[in-house]
């Protein structure tokens, strides 16, 4: 049998972008609200599904960040191979505004000027930019009377776990808080291990409200602010959050739990759904496997579906495929660290022989800041910061110089330079 | 300091020392075991879990391997619930010496292991991965062995016989009066009290560290701790324990055990047991050697990497520790060092643990002036009297009837929370690596990535821990699975291990948690 030659997948894009995290959905929506015609290829979906869906811009510099915006400079100024060095407060901030606005319907609230203190699910407080506002009543900086509400069936959170270290957490400002716990456990039927999926779908019938309303408002103290694991419904999540806290009359807020994150899930299906309606290609299953190029400019990329490979061509092309965790960087067996669709030039490499980890799991790790180098164009550069190709560009945790899983500077990183992958396309059109 | 009374001190709870514990108390002695840190800790917890059917040993070492001829049905009956029938097969591959078949044929029989040789093409239908280049191939009766649940199974058998087993109890001292040992010195780990215990006999099963037991009380004992690196592979790659048919040598065995593949192994002499460094070099050749066996190996998804120091008992200076022989020796430390009361069993290996403990403690009661028989051939451990194998299905099995009755804590090695609740009850853990040892816990490819928060919070929860306690089990865990990926970190399994990042760092911030 001889190898079937690529077939093409219609007639050209705009922009072709491979990635369903939150850079790739980014760049897409952005470049297809201004007009283009954009096809998204993705071998699944993103990072969205496994993060707790608050933007944190920068939650960790020396010590928590109070204030970003006022942070950012010194931070870039220190990490000269960071990626904020080339994202200016400025990006970042148009950036926030443009998703708060964009998808209004998921309710972001807060800015880059300040952080807001949350809990996390082990009772650790974590500054984040913004949030949806189903959690934004977790605010620890002003203090309160807190109660954290297990699900009895539900094993990814562990409220008393949690309250016994949140009254000893380090937060910015000393109002008191106060902890308790309690338990409740509406019908699950038969079942007795439910994931967090499960629970957002019970929660989006109203007799499971009931029953959570019915067990829990009895065992309520006026004032309490009342903290749930983030399971509190998918499509419908705004409602039923408004509803439990009008019917148990307390301020309700969700707690980001292991993965799947059901707040990461909204905020792929909000945004899936906005790049469906304008009319952009969404091929999931899909691995990028080759590209096609001439004198140095992408033509197309070449994709394995069922059947044959196909060809998608397009004008620019947004690599957005995420760091080791997702693939988009590899590392073999013989310690050769690879970019697999394009095969780009890694930077951030530790020199060779030099170990890549280090024997304590908090220590800095060589690897960490591996990944893609970027003009300013954002566009993938060799050893001599000549761009690959002059229609590609990178954005996201592929992106070399951040370790955005301890700065807390994750979601913030992928929506700004998503953002700014976008703007770079759009300038040239 | 508190003191209590013994017959027979045990110090070691390896395989070695689980196993005389069970056969004094069976034997009707007050028994007592000491282990300075968790059961298992030491080379037993650290094998590759071969049930040695001999054929290492048919060329080489024909004492060992007759040793191996004689335990390997009695631990299969006896233990068969720590035990999975998975045959082993001997290969010629070719990078060894086809002549060295023949020489494995009668080594074999002149042993009286139980050897076959079986056509090629059948054993590559069976083992599909295998290196289709082979071309001989021998089945003889390997299996695998998992060491947690045996050394339990045997102290739960000591207990039920009335001994006393105490874990996290570091022997410091051994009390010598008038040329005989009369007892020990005792630490508590956990909360560093002293203990005394004062025992008629006491009986050194400390492995690779029994040169250092001897020591406290004078004697000098040669252990050679020759050190071992393993490598457990994601997945079955083989389903049958495969060794390359030559001399014995580095990375020439692939046990399957549990829902991994473990390659072994090295032997390189080391100063201290504690002390076990693996390094980049050593990784290599394991991935190539495991190449050899199953085409790809490199390529496979690498969970973990540790290393053990086996017990070598030396009488003189010998260079390579491949030439000791793999059989064991009970030292009367009377006749050779003018110490009453003192024994030491070393040397030997986890599939003829029982037959030291035997040795042991025939040796023990001659000392005594004792006539007691030794029952453990006879009498299955707890778990396993029906006799029946362990078999991979075994927790699928046992939950398919009642289908989401309960919570699974860890999907990878399917743990409910009520195995990890009996797992702390069952003796008060100092932190979640002891309950990873009954449970198998973050064992799985994930190591951990999502099972320690769950298992953290119901220990919190369950042990009622204050947040300090808990906040150390789930860090130094942390610490632990990272220990033994760090070193193999490539692939998939870096892709895991940084969504694990993403999880506890990203997602949790444990590293900002209270003090």
């Amino acid at each position: 049998m001889t190898a079937a030659r690529p077939r093409s997948a219609g007639v050209g894009f705009d922009t072709v972008v491979i990635g369903t995290g939150l850079a790739g959905l980014t760049a897409a929506l952005r470049l297809a609200e201004s007009g283009q015609r954009v096809a998204v290829l993705a071998k699944g979906v993103g990072a969205t599904h496994l993060a707790p869906a608050t933007i944190d811009v920068l939650g960790y510099a020396d010590g928590p960040v109070e204030k970003p915006a006022q942070a950012l400079p010194a931070f870039a100024a220190a990490n000269p191979q960071h990626p904020y060095r080339q994202l200016s407060v400025e990006l970042l901030r148009a950036s926030l505004d443009w998703f708060k606005t964009r998808l209004a319907d998921l309710g972001y609230r807060g800015s880059l000027d300040e952080n807001v203190v949350v809990p996390t699910a082990v009772g650790a407080a974590k500054p984040t930019a913004l949030l949806p506002e189903s959690m934004a009543a977790g605010d620890l900086r002003r203090g309160g009377r807190f109660v954290f509400v297990g699900l009895r069936g539900l094993k990814d959170f562990f409220p008393a776990y949690l309250a016994d270290n949140l009254v000893r957490a380090e937060r910015p400002s000393g109002a008191p808080l106060t902890t308790r716990v309690a338990e409740i456990a509406p019908p699950l039927g038969q079942a007795r291990d439910v994931s967090s999926v499960g629970f957002a779908r019970l929660f989006e019938q109203s007799e499971f409200r009931d029953s959570v309303v019915g067990e829990l408002g009895s065992n309520l103290v006026p004032g309490e602010i009342v903290g749930l694991p983030a399971v509190l419904g998918l499509a419908n999540a705004r409602a039923v959050w408004s509803e439990l806290e009008s019917r148990l009359g307390h301020q309700v807020f969700e707690v980001p739990t292991l993965p799947p994150s059901v707040p990461g899930i909204r905020v792929y299906e909000e945004m899936t759904a906005a790049l469906r309606s304008l009319g952009t290609r969404f091929v999931l299953g899909s691995t990028v496997s080759g590209a096609e190029s001439t004198n140095g400019r992408l033509e197309g990329v070449i994709v394995h579906t069922a059947g044959r490979p196909q060809t998608y061509r397009a004008r620019s092309f947004v690599l957005a495929t995420g760091g080791f965790a997702s693939a988009g960087l590899e590392l073999d067996s013989n310690g050769k660290v690879r970019e697999p669709v394009f095969d780009l030039p890694v930077s951030g490499l530790p020199g060779p022989g030099e170990p890549l980890f280090e024997p304590g799991y908090f220590d800095e790790h060589a690897l960490s800041r591996a990944g893609i180098a970027v003009d300013e164009s954002r566009r993938p550069v060799d050893v001599e910061g000549a761009p690959v190709y002059e229609n590609l560009y990178a954005a996201g945790a592929t992106l070399a110089g951040a370790v955005p899983w301890r700065e807390g500077s994750g979601n913030g990183l992928s929506l700004a330079s998503g953002f700014a992958a976008a703007s770079a396309i759009l300038e040239l059109t | 300091m508190p003191a209590l009374e013994t017959e027979v001190l045990v110090v070691g709870g390896g395989s070695t020392g689980a196993g005389v514990a069970r056969d004094a108390a069976m034997r009707g002695f007050s028994t007592t075991l000491v282990e300075r840190s968790d059961l298992a800790t030491g080379t037993t917890g650290r094998f590759h879990g071969l049930l040695h059917s001999g054929g290492r040993y048919a060329v080489k070492d024909p004492v060992a391997a007759r040793e191996c001829v004689v335990e390997n049905p009695i631990v299969r009956r006896i233990a068969a619930d720590c035990v999975e029938d998975t045959g082993g097969l001997f290969v010629s591959t070719p990078w060894d010496d086809p002549g060295f078949g023949d020489d494995f044929l009668r080594g074999c029989r002149d042993t009286g292991i139980p050897v076959e040789e079986v056509p090629v093409a059948e054993v590559l239908r069976k083992e599909r991965r295998l290196e289709p280049r082979i071309t001989r191939a021998f089945a003889v009766p390997d299996a695998n062995l998992d060491p947690w649940k045996l050394v339990s199974a045997c102290t739960r058998s000591a207990k039920a016989y009335g001994a006393r087993i105490l874990p996290y109890h570091r022997v410091v001292g051994l009390e010598v009066r008038d040329g005989k040992v009369v007892g020990a010195r005792v630490q508590n780990e956990v909360d560093t009290e002293e203990l005394e215990i004062r025992a008629e006999i006491v009986i050194n099963a400390a492995g690779a560290w029994a040169g250092q037991i001897a020591g406290l009380a004078g004697c000098v004992v040669s252990v050679l701790p020759g050190k071992g690196i393993m490598i457990a592979m994601n997945h079955r790659l083989v389903n049958t324990v495969v060794n390359r048919c030559k001399p014995p040598s580095d990375g020439d065995i692939i046990v399957p055990i549990r829902t991994v593949s473990v390659i072994g192994t090295t032997d390189v002499r080391v100063a201290d047991p504690d002390e076990l460094e693996v390094t980049p070099g050593e990784i290599d050749e394991m991935l190539d050697e495991g190449d050899k066996l199953v085409p790809g190996f490199r390529e496979a998804r690498a969970l973990r990497v540790w290393a053990g120091a086996r017990p070598l008992y030396t009488p003189d200076d010998v260079a390579d520790t491949r030439d000791v022989s793999r059989t064991h020796t009970v030292l009367d430390h009377a006749t050779r060092d003018g110490v009453e009361g003192f024994l030491t069993i070393t040397g030997g290996k986890t599939t003829t643990f029982r037959l030291m403990a035997e040795h042991a403690v025939d040796a023990a009661c001659e000392k005594l002036g004792e006539t007691r028989e030794c029952r453990t051939a006879d009498e299955p451990l707890p778990g396993s009297e029906d006799e029946r194998f362990y078999w991979l299905g075994a927790r699928v099995h046992a939950q398919e009837p009642v289908p989401n009755s309960e919570e699974i804590i860890c999907e990878c090695e399917l743990i409910t929370r009520s195995h990890l609740t009996e797992a702390i009850s069952h003796g008060r853990p100092t932190g979640l690596d002891d309950i990873r040892r009954r449970v198998r816990l973050g064992m799985g490819p994930c190591q951990g990535g999502f099972c320690i928060y769950r298992a953290t919070g119901i220990l919190h929860e369950f042990e009622e821990l204050d947040h300090q306690a808990a906040n150390s089990a789930l860090l130094d865990f942390l610490q632990e699975r990272w220990k033994g990926v760090q070193p193999i970190l490539y692939g998939d399994q870096l892709r895991q291990a940084r969504l694990d990042d993403w999880i506890f760092q990203g997602l949790l911030a444990v590293e900002h948690l209270p003090e």
